[in-house]
């Protein structure tokens, strides 16, 4: 649901229900079909197409074959406190009205947004290896904007984060929790002064970057190099591969020794939890990399046979009708012990510091990116200084996570979920989280043509 | 095609709703996706999924639903949580929403090809296999995708609306890559997938990969060839930015205060429009307002933006046809059949002839929006880029990174080949909608590189 200028913009309930069935044919790659008609004549149509298709395709070789795994068996449901489909709209609609009210007043808001969501995934899977296991996932989340426009210039300025907000793998007590109101006429303030801030400056300076942004730098550099079907040029032709090669696991250096990066598939809250993944591989907590180098990678069973290994548990699809492809779960930074971020700054004479994504773009070997956030501020001397608008930042996977000289502790680590990560064709939407507190990185590219 | 059967699903749902205003909207895909890596077919999807949405409009509030069970039951269960959403929405006092549009007649379109909608997955395996031969006698690896799909839709409204469509599109993308990662590309997307010839597309691609190791270019303004490909996204992106009538409306687009101004070069005419051969036409939008062309930009003046219904009434004018969601999208409409008008130059070296030194760019990856007003870029080239030098096509380049404005690209334009080519950017994601720009390649004589990926 969504309100803005004090209106409700539209409230939409979607239901779907389906199978999904994916056949592997010997001699041939894999097939896929769905079907919304669960009956026994339905179940056994889209079998055959599914099989149809695959020996339409031209021949190939022997794939590598699977490592066994144990027969997936029993129920899991993630945590939720306050069940958002057991409460009125009108309920779930008051806080939205509310915090959108207060971002407004001044005529050049022209438009503020405050929105939730709420999503219940039911799955039952069975496989051929004998799996047969249930799972619920109940999402929950939501966030406010505010777009401020004058003398040809315009700005967005939003809370907990941009693209929507904040979604957890949770109930309503999330959405409570982010105490949207309470924010909303800051943010406003915020748009409003982004409108006459000075241009972030452009140059190499030490950078601060907020651990919402943090987030998606992990999710874009981090995460997509390691999903192992990249890595193994099976999604070169949309995704894009890696710029890490398989041969790298155990010796690369990713970043400086200040860098752990777990993938969590059993973190409370992460949107990339489950009981199993969806070729019924376990959830499990891996590390991908520990003091700066790189150990693992990110795997479903075809990926990881063909590299002669288990399967990482990263098997996902988005929903009945998509065959599950490699996805992250819970991807994040862990916490460091440079403190708050008060204490990251104090250590800065020259800096910037970043906040709330706006803006991102990496090539396909995920090497190459380039970023922008809603907000950045001036380090001086220690302190945060005067607002900056348009801020950007760029720079090279490697050189950038080995100029990373600061992580924040641990009261400071925060989750962020992200609804948006595609992959795949059709196209497929995964729902994510990073972990991660603010950190540091010194000589960075910032205001990048500015 | 005739879309009987949605149009008599739509009204049994339209049923359901009741009240004053109440609109249904049937969605029928059926869709073969065939993809590819290193020469070897991976996965294939087969998808035949009906939806419905179900939206209720009541005091200017929305309210909307959307299932794919399709017995009464699911209608019912639907149509209960539309009514539920709208009045929820109601008790907040008066909305912005004007009511649904009136019924108008449709035109008639060439966007269905009865073949392509027979989906025959053997036409992908004969595709496949060709590309993977093409790229074999080349010593390369193929890597891409073959789609094909036919989409029927069928709108009946309170207010009358009663209408069906149905298209059709199919594409083929080939990458053609050899070991040491060096890349060329190649696709093509059309209404009837027998159009499509995978030998060409798969002999195009191989054509992008030289054997000479890649120059480095180093950050500044160039000269460039935009190929068709790249000319597509740049448009694709500028449609949201510049043309979207909520964002036009509330200040935030990039023509903003600019309509009647030049934005672009005088050789710059953008259209939307469905009835230009060769695009992927469609009779209506998402509220079933007629599809009808409309000029964007004129000679490089700017000259209208896109509304939807909602938005209509926020600029006190009407629908344009554009409206991408029933009762509109909350983030506005767009344009879907973009036309930018080809020029005189008969081939691209002719484009390149001009150009003491610059480069070539086959297509842009990873764009996204940096300064939504002034429709600000970020991006990066893939699969074939190059120097050009004395007026020709040499060395690649490593791929870079570009932020450039592209109202400012084409500003600087300076010519434009005779012949266009439909760029599609398909949306797979939700429901297959098939859309995309059809457009020649450009020089511009100027075009930001701001890093590289050497």
């Amino acid at each position: 649901m969504r309100v803005s200028a004090g209106c409700v913009d539209g409230i939409e309930c979607t239901s779907d229900e389906g199978v999904g069935i994916r056949v592997a044919v010997p001699g041939h790659g894999f097939g896929f079909a769905a079907t919304r008609e669960a009956t026994k004549t339905g179940l056994e149509l889209a079998l055959a197409r599914a099989v149809a298709i695959a020996r339409a395709l031209p021949a190939s070789s022997p794939r590598a074959p699977w490592p066994a795994v144990s027969p997936a068996r029993g129920h899991w449901a993630s945590a939720c406190k306050i069940d958002p489909f057991a409460l009125s709209l009108d309920e779930r609609l008051e806080l939205l009205l509310k915090a959108e009210a207060l971002m407004r007043g001044d005529p050049r808001i022209v438009r503020g947004v405050a929105e939730s969501l709420a999503i219940r995934t039911v799955v039952a899977f069975a496989s051929s290896d004998g799996a047969a296991f249930t799972q619920e996932r109940t999402e929950c989340g939501g966030g406010i904007s505010a777009y401020a426009a004058a003398d040809g210039e315009s700005q967005l300025r939003s809370y907990p984060s941009g693209h929507g907000g904040s979604v957890a793998l949770a109930g309503h007590e999330h959405l409570l929790a982010l105490d949207l109101p309470a924010h909303a006429p800051r943010v406003a303030e915020e748009a409003l002064a982004l409108l006459s801030a000075a241009p972030c400056p452009a140059g190499r300076t030490t950078l601060v970057v907020g651990d919402e942004q943090l987030a998606l730098q992990i999710h874009e550099s981090i995460g997509h190099a390691l999903e192992l079907d990249r890595i193994l040029l099976g999604e070169a032709s949309y995704a894009g591969a890696s710029w890490v090669s398989p041969t790298d696991v155990g010796t690369l250096r990713y970043g400086s020794p200040l860098l752990a990066i777990s993938a969590d598939a059993t973190l409370p809250g992460g949107l990339g939890s489950f009981g199993w993944d969806d070729e019924g591989v376990a959830a499990q907590r891996t590390m991908l990399i520990e003091d700066g180098v790189l150990r693992a990678t990110l795997s479903d069973r075809e990926s990881a046979a063909a590299i002669g290994a288990a399967s990482g548990g990263a098997a996902r699809a988005d929903g009945f009708a998509r065959q599950p492809i490699v996805r992250m779960t819970n991807v994040s930074l862990e916490p460091g012990d440079a403190g708050t971020l008060e204490q990251l700054i104090a250590d800065v004479p020259s800096g910037v510091y970043m906040e709330t994504n706006r803006s991102w773009s990496i090539d396909d070997r995920r090497l190459h990116f380039q970023f922008g956030t809603e907000i950045g501020r001036e380090i001086r001397d220690g302190k945060l200084g005067r607002l900056l608008r348009n801020p950007t930042y760029a720079g090279a996977t490697p050189q950038f996570w080995n100029s990373l000289d600061a992580v924040a502790s641990a009261p400071a680590w925060r989750l962020w979920g992200l609804l948006n990560c595609g992959k795949g064709e059709p196209g497929q939407y995964a729902h994510v989280s990073h972990g991660t507190p603010p950190a540091r990185f010194r000589d960075v590219e910032v205001g990048v043509l500015r | 095609m005739n879309g009987e059967g949605e149009l008599a699903l739509a009204h049994r749902a339209l049923a359901h709703l009741g009240g004053d205003q109440a609109q249904a909207t049937v969605t029928h895909e059926r869709s073969l996706f065939s993809r590819f890596a290193r020469s070897t077919a991976t996965q294939a999807t087969v998808i035949d999924d009906t939806s419905v949405e179900m939206l209720c409009v009541l005091d200017g509030h929305t309210g909307a639903a959307s299932t794919n069970q399709v017995d009464d039951e699911g209608l019912e269960d639907a149509a209960r949580l539309a009514r539920g959403a709208a009045t929820a929405a109601a008790r907040s006092g008066p909305g912005a929403y004007p009511g649904l549009p009136q019924p108008a007649p449709t035109t008639a379109h060439r966007g269905y090809d009865p073949a392509t909608a027979t989906l025959d997955a053997g036409a992908a395996g004969c595709a496949l296999a060709a590309a993977f031969a093409r790229c074999r006698e080349a010593g390369l690896e193929a890597f891409g995708i073959w789609t094909a799909g036919e989409v029927t839709t069928a709108i009946a409204s309170s207010t009358g609306v009663a209408v069906a469509d149905g298209v059709t599109d199919a594409s083929m993308t080939v990458i053609a890559r050899d070991n040491g990662g060096r890349s060329g590309y190649a696709t093509s997307t059309a209404v009837a997938a027998g159009t499509i010839d995978a030998a060409a597309l798969a002999a195009a691609a191989v054509a992008k990969v030289t054997r000479d190791d890649p120059a480095t270019l180093a950050p500044g303004e160039y000269t460039v060839v935009l190929d068709h490909a790249a000319v597509g996204t740049l448009l694709d992106f500028l449609g949201s930015l510049a043309f979207n009538g909520l964002a036009h409306t509330e200040l935030r687009g990039a023509l903003s205060g600019l309509i009647g101004a030049r934005v672009a070069a005088p050789c710059i005419n953008l259209a939307d429009s469905t009835r230009v051969p060769g695009t992927l036409p469609r009779s209506f939008d998402a509220e079933g307002v007629p599809k009808r062309p409309l000029p964007l930009i004129q000679d490089g003046i700017a000259h209208a933006v896109v509304y939807d219904t909602r938005t209509a009434a926020l600029a006190r004018t009407s629908s344009t046809g554009h409206a991408l969601a029933p009762g509109g999208s909350p983030d506005g409409p767009e344009p879907v059949n973009l036309v930018l008008a080809g020029g005189d130059a008969a081939t691209l070296e002719e484009l390149c002839a001009p150009i003491k030194r610059g480069l070539f760019v086959t297509r842009l990856w990873y764009v996204n929006t940096v300064e939504p007003r002034r429709a600000l870029l970020t991006g990066m080239t893939r699969d074939g880029t190059f120097l050009i030098e004395d007026g020709a096509i040499g060395r690649p380049l490593h791929d870079v990174r570009f932020t450039d404005s592209a109202l400012r690209i084409l500003a600087a334009t300076e010519q434009l080949t005779a012949a266009q080519r439909l760029v599609s950017d398909t949306d797979q994601y939700g429901r297959r909608f098939a859309k995309g720009v059809l457009c020649p390649a450009l020089r511009a004589g100027a075009f930001r590189v701001s890093g590289g990926s050497a």
